[in-house]
């Protein structure tokens, strides 16, 4: 039986009525909090972050309503020609990207620069999901059936490191990996494959180019350089620990704005924020953050198809992974990356993905109860 | 419809095969959350630790800075404030090895378009020769590294080397010394610590305070300038503690061009050369007659008449023709006084005195530059004689600076040091003259600078006291009657007195404003009063009002009737 069964049809109203409004009300709670430190990091102003931000919000917004109100066995059908597009758009970064922070990543589209790469993290979760929904649990044990879905993480992952953003590339690798784990592959897979990854190490770190090594010797001794290379993490660790329990108050937190502390409004806004709301704000904050992601585990351990299910946790580990290397790194727990603090750091493409990405986690939600057999239609 | 009754296993199997997909995958959710929730609360935990537990704050990294610069070669030298006086710089140095060397023509002309100060012949040899390492240059500037990489000349190669730098310049040179090329250290603290500065990790803080040495310096070089002497030399010393604050010895040089300091430059006047000092010496030969009790503060000697001792005759530049009481003879400085105080205490007794203040050997200050006194084989009257005025024992300015302290402090002699003492570590010194002589002393040296020779030392509100001493220059077997050298002694403030303050000319000329004279209290009077001048407010020292009792304490009866009565009754 091919197409969608009636049953499994829902209406629109009943589908609105259905969305995950307590989600999105995180989501839009930790999206404020990201405004507020916008609006502190330009001194008070609105411009040139903030309004910029709540735009991208509303647009975000209105795209994760529609990705979750569109029927989940849509995504399906088309997960693999996204992933397609995606990968298209990355070749073309390689082509013709323009030349941003030196390192070529932006796609521009006339009205937006857009970072496939970022978008390609949704991506791989779709396409994966999609994957492992048509494979069977015995066949995801044999290695031939995982070759195809590492290739899929492998492509990508390739373009981005050659652009080079070994970050991102790491990123993409362990969202993936986060989708491999729940569809089942054995564990001792991934154990070889940590041991590979241990063995290639000495190999890699000939391929890296000297201002990533520098970044890696950086973060084992920040103080080696205080003045260049360490200097980020070391102003990042002052103004968190000028910070205490209760912060300096909003808008009072002198590294930020001294300037002392650079892409304040990016990548490192967690110190900002750490610095102004203190202990207690950093908390709070990381609560929000826990909140979205046991709502995501929910969603996904609620959801009837594997496709669902799967997709939901490789969104779940993607918000989790950013949150992790964000703050982890400003903590200088692991070595700088350009990884943003998800609905927080100043960017589009990053807001984009993550509303794109949530819009996706609520589409699970509302067709929980839809069923899609392992060659596509619906079922039962 | 006949595959119908086949289709029950099949989906069974598919059923189950789901379910436990479904089992597993939960179960692996189960164990992703899991892991996200530890490491959520590692980076929790991380942030109450850094937000609450660290120390972060700037301080921390500055100083974290300094420590990493420190190990450079060679341990910094600051003055007794931390101001740096000497520290090490990382340079490059070019060397090559010649057997590599492709084109030697051709690589010397090259490196001459980068380095316009070489010679491109000898360049040009040493890339000829056989061997395996030739220096080319070194210590090179990074603009100069930067060009000869540019060059792109195989063979080529840079050693990183460590090069003294001296930011005050020539200041206090002689006490600090220089390195040579190697870091070695050649002179002054440099040579005598050579071996500590290479392995110790902090700093060296010196005795000198950098202000002082900069106001010794400009003075005596003005003085210097203004009458035409041949050089100064000058020293500024804690009593209380026998550091020495500054040390100058004039013309100086600048360490930081170890090859352009010419041999005679590098000779520090103030410890390694002796001179007979000439009057300042009475500053002794009085302390030693009133502690030993062979006169007092009110007797006195007659100075009518020039002494006559074999072919010398000894006589007053000042003479008044008359008795005259032990503050008159300090004052006026009266050879023939003086000579009679020195002959009533005895050769031994003049001769142990002078020992137990250090004039017999070289002082042991931390300088390989000192030098030994020059004093008579054998000591009889005649050199008894000469000595209580300060000639025929020549010892060193510090000698000097150092047996004044020890008479003005209350009677103790501490050895001279350039190393910062704490306050804590002062050592207990000798006691040389009783506190009763001291407080007399520093009456009479108070007394000359009020009434006496060494008016131009004058520093209101600093109560100074001091002597002038005015020596001729031996030459060959006899004196020069015009190349003086003239000095003059102090301390201050005289009612508790801190710091000894010596200026000395070597052969300075008269000039019109002082009618010709060359003597100390005419030409290194006033560099001591300028001195004190500016550097007691420097050293947080305050002017004594005029109305302030303490200056009644220091007042002195020069020739009181009853000293009159006593010589009439004693004659």
């Amino acid at each position: 039986m091919h197409g969608f069964a009636p049953s499994q049809r829902l209406s629109l109203g009943r589908k609105i009525l259905q969305i995950n409004w307590g989600l999105v009300l995180l989501i839009t709670a930790t999206a404020a909090v990201g405004i507020a430190m916008l609006y502190s990091a330009a001194n008070g102003s609105w411009n040139p972050w903030a309004t910029r931000q709540i735009a991208r919000y509303g647009v975000g917004l209105v795209i994760l309503i529609t990705i979750a109100l569109v029927d989940i066995r849509f995504w399906y059908r088309y997960a693999y020609l996204i992933y397609g597009i995606l990968l298209v758009m990355l070749i073309a970064v390689e082509v013709v990207g323009s030349v941003g922070m030196g390192a070529q990543r932006w796609i521009n589209l006339g009205v937006i620069k857009l970072q496939p790469s970022e978008l390609m993290k949704v991506g791989i979760a779709l396409a994966l999901a999609r994957y492992f929904h048509g494979v069977s649990a015995e066949d995801v044990r044999r290695i031939p059936y995982l070759l195809a879905p590492i290739l899929m993480i492998g492509a990508p992952s390739a373009l981005v490191l050659k652009q080079p953003d070994l970050g991102t590339a790491l990123f993409l690798i362990m969202t993936g990996g986060a989708v491999f784990f729940v569809a089942g592959v054995r564990l001792w897979k991934f154990g070889l494959v940590f041991a590979a990854a241990g063995a290639a190490v000495p190999i890699a770190w000939s391929m890296l180019r000297p201002y990533q090594q520098k970044r890696i010797f950086t973060f084992l001794d920040p103080e080696t350089d205080p003045l260049g290379a360490g200097y980020h993490i070391l102003q990042s660790k002052i103004a968190l620990g000028s910070g205490g329990l209760f912060g300096k108050g909003f808008m009072q937190g002198s590294q930020s704005h001294l300037n002392f502390l650079p892409e304040k409004q990016t990548d490192f806004i967690f110190t900002m924020l750490a610095e102004e709301f203190g202990m207690v704000g950093g908390l709070v904050l990381l609560g929000l953050y826990m909140l979205i992601m046991v709502y995501g585990f929910a969603i996904s351990l609620r959801s009837r198809t594997h496709f669902g299910r799967l997709l939901a946790m490789g969104i779940t580990s993607m918000l989790f992974l950013y949150v992790f290397i964000n703050i982890a790194m400003v903590m200088g727990l692991i070595p700088v990356v350009g990884v943003p603090l998800p609905l927080i750091s100043y960017g589009g493409t990053a807001m984009l993905t993550l509303m794109i990405g949530m819009g996706f986690l609520i589409c699970t939600y509302i067709h929980r109860d839809v069923t899609i057999s392992r060659h596509g239609g619906g079922d039962g | 419809m006949t595959g119908k009754r086949q289709a029950p296993p099949e989906k069974i199997r598919i059923e189950g095969d789901r379910k436990t997909a479904i089992e597993m995958g939960r179960n692996r959710l189960m164990v992703a959350g899991a892991l996200f929730t530890a490491a959520f609360t590692v980076i929790g935990i991380r942030v109450i630790d850094v937000s609450v537990f660290s120390e972060n704050t700037e301080p921390r990294y500055t100083r974290s800075i300094a420590k990493d610069e420190k190990h450079n070669g060679r341990a910094d030298i600051v003055d007794r404030n931390g101001v740096l006086m000497a520290t090490s710089l990382s340079t490059a140095s070019l060397f090559a090895n010649p057997r590599l060397v492709l084109d030697p023509e051709q690589a010397a002309l090259k490196l001459a378009t980068a380095l316009p100060d070489i010679d491109v012949k000898v360049i040009e040899k040493k890339l000829r020769s056989n061997r395996g390492f030739v220096w080319l240059k070194r210590h090179l500037t990074p603009r100069q590294q930067y060009a000869v990489n540019r060059l792109g000349i195989p063979a080529l190669n840079f050693q990183r080397e460590a090069r003294r730098m001296y930011p005050m310049g020539s200041l206090a040179a002689h006490a600090l010394g220089f390195t040579d090329i190697d870091n070695k250290g050649l002179t002054g603290i440099e040579r005598y610590f050579d071996k500590e500065l290479r392995t110790r990790q902090d700093n060296m803080a010196l005795s000198i305070d950098v202000r002082v040495q900069h106001v010794l310096e400009h003075e005596l070089g003005v003085a210097m300038k203004k009458f035409s002497a041949i050089g100064a030399a000058g020293l500024v010393m804690d009593v209380t503690t026998g550091e020495v604050v500054a040390m100058s010895s004039l013309p100086s040089f600048d360490p930081n061009q170890p090859n352009a300091i010419a041999q005679d430059l590098r000779f520090n006047r103030t410890t390694l050369g002796v001179y007979e000092m000439g009057s300042t010496f009475k500053i002794f030969t009085t302390a030693m007659a009133l502690d030993a009790g062979t006169v007092s503060l009110h007797g006195g000697y007659d100075a009518t008449n020039p002494i006559r001792v074999a072919r010398f005759t000894i006589r007053d530049f000042h003479a008044k023709k008359r008795w005259l009481s032990v503050p008159e003879i300090f004052m006026y400085s009266s050879n023939i006084g003086t000579v009679k105080m020195a002959l009533d205490v005895g050769i031994p007794g003049h001769r142990n005195f002078l020992t137990t203040i250090g004039m017999m050997k070289p002082v042991a200050i931390e300088l390989s530059e000192t030098g030994s006194p020059l004093s008579p084989n054998r000591w009889r009257e005649i050199n008894s004689m000469t000595i209580s005025f300060g000639h025929g024992l020549a010892v060193s300015p510090l000698h000097l600076v150092a047996g004044v302290s020890a008479m003005v402090n209350g009677g103790i002699y501490r050895t001279p040091t350039l190393i910062r003492r704490n306050p804590s570590e002062t050592p207990v010194g000798k006691r040389v003259i009783t506190a009763e002589t001291s407080a007399k002393m520093r009456r009479l040296m108070r007394l000359v600078v009020k009434n006496g020779t060494g008016r131009n030392a004058a520093a209101p509100g600093y109560l100074v006291g001091g002597k002038t001493g005015t020596a001729e220059k031996v030459s060959g077997r006899g004196y020069k009657k015009k190349a003086l050298i003239s000095s003059f002694v102090a301390a201050f403030p005289m009612h508790k007195p801190r710091y000894v303050v010596l200026a000395m000319l070597d052969e300075a000329k008269g000039t019109k404003e002082t009618f010709g004279y060359a003597t100390g209290g005419w030409v290194a009077a006033p560099v001591v009063g300028a001195v004190v001048r500016r550097i007691a407010p420097v050293l947080g020292m305050r002017p004594i009002k005029e109305t302030d009792p303490v200056r009644e304490t220091l007042s002195i009866e020069i020739s009181g009737k009853s000293a009159r009565e006593r010589r009439v009754a004693t004659h």
